[in-house]
């Protein structure tokens, strides 16, 4: 593929730094010596990857002078120190993936009303779609089912980027975490496990800000964040096939450690009729990417998408 | 193949794809269904896919099965459900 050695600025093409070595070294120290240890360590080394790693250390400040001119209307100040804490949040989500998968109890709030929908939304039996981003912290929402028996969650990954990451926490820790189906593509063998899954009454979560690897031009452009980027298409495809309501998910880290946990009903595809998706999926891209550009903007820090985000549709795959 | 089998899995077709200038007879049980022939593409792929669930109760292992031979004609589709149904 000639675009991979061009510029190797697709998410999926970015291996996941350090070795896992590396990364079990850090698990050890978190679960041994507790929390402070592993904040020293974890800081150091990212400063370290910080120092070392030009290409997401681009993204980074790429997006961050994007997200600071939409939110305050001039770019920020101290690039620096707010580039290493856009880092030391995406280190700060690693630890809290492994505290989850761990089995130490994150804290977790979610406000009255988003409490009731997802009770609402887990009893009413329908199951559904759930489609969350990049940005906080989706591992913690994925441990929330783990707290109830009657919370089952499948959560479709294409992606090969954070294997290793995975991998890891299964040898380390006790527990598997959700459901993992992991696909290059949606097969309708796929399609078909996932009506399954959801006709007994469970949901399917769905990141919808990547574009897949093998860009086979169901993509559509949108604005975000003042400038156009591609946004794929096949979550929303998927999500009107499966015929059930959709909701949105994020889980995003306060200042005082706490996680916030924000589940909206976002649609349903029941009723959608099929000449009608058409328009729908614009509809509802639409309103996704609105959705997203909105997180951002509440929390600039947590969006943890390392790569040219706005420049990467412009490979060609092949 | 029985013919009833053959014009129900046509009528599934149809319905579920919406083609509404099709007939069951339009369609060649030889004939590939995708890209040529019906002209279906991956999406017409993943809804039949559903409907067979729904129908049929049929399952697809990602796995092992090789999907493309199952779909590649309106007579692999009906072995396969002939194979495979529990509905």
């Amino acid at each position: 593929m000639k675009a991979s050695t061009r510029s190797p600025q697709h998410w999926a093409r970015i291996q996941e730094s350090g070795t896992v070595i590396g990364m079990r070294i850090m698990v050890w120290i978190r679960r041994r010596l507790g929390r402070w240890p592993f904040r020293i360590m974890l800081g150091l080394v990212i400063a370290y990857y910080y120092a070392t790693h030009s290409l997401p250390r681009r993204a980074s400040q790429d997006y961050l002078e994007r997200i600071w001119l939409c939110r305050t209307g001039h770019p920020p100040r101290w690039r620096l120190w707010l580039g290493l804490r856009h880092f030391w949040a995406f280190g700060q989500s690693l630890m809290d993936k492994v505290d989850a998968w761990s089995g130490i109890t994150p804290s977790v709030t979610l406000s009255q009303e988003d409490r009731s929908r997802l009770d609402h939304a887990i009893r009413s039996g329908r199951g559904g779609v759930m489609l969350v981003s990049h940005i906080g912290n989706l591992e913690i929402c994925s441990a929330l089912s783990d707290t109830r028996d009657d919370f089952h969650v499948t959560q479709l990954m294409h992606t090969r980027n954070a294997r290793k990451f995975n991998r890891l926490l299964d040898r380390s820790t006790l527990q598997r975490g959700p459901e993992i189906i992991e696909v290059s593509e949606i097969t309708p063998a796929t399609a078909m496990r996932l009506a399954e899954r959801i006709e007994s009454g469970g949901f399917v979560v769905i990141a919808a800000d990547r574009i897949p690897l093998n860009n086979d031009g169901r993509t559509r452009t949108f604005d975000f964040l003042g400038e156009p980027a591609l946004f794929p298409e096949g979550p929303f495809r998927l999500a009107s096939l499966l015929r059930c309501p959709i909701y949105t998910l994020s889980c995003l880290r306060e200042s005082d450690g706490e996680h916030r946990v924000e589940f909206r009903q976002f649609d349903d595809t029941t009723a959608l009729k099929r000449r009608d998706r058409d328009t729908w999926c614009q509809d509802a891209m639409e309103r996704y990417v609105s959705w997203l550009s909105n997180q951002c903007r509440r929390y600039p820090l947590q969006w943890f998408n390392f790569f040219d985000f706005w420049h990467c549709h412009e490979l060609t795959f092949d | 193949m029985t013919h009833s089998l053959e014009l129900e899995l046509k009528q599934m077709i149809i319905d579920t794809l919406e083609l509404e200038d099709v007939t069951p007879d339009d369609i060649d049980p030889d004939a590939p269904l995708f890209v040529e022939g019906l002209g279906l593409d991956s999406i017409d792929a993943l809804e039949l896919g559903l409907a067979l669930q729904k129908h049929y109760g049929i399952k697809l292992d990602a796995e092992s099965d090789d999907t493309r031979q199952h779909f590649a004609s309106l007579n692999h589709l009906a072995a396969l459900v002939e194979a495979r149904r529990v509905k």
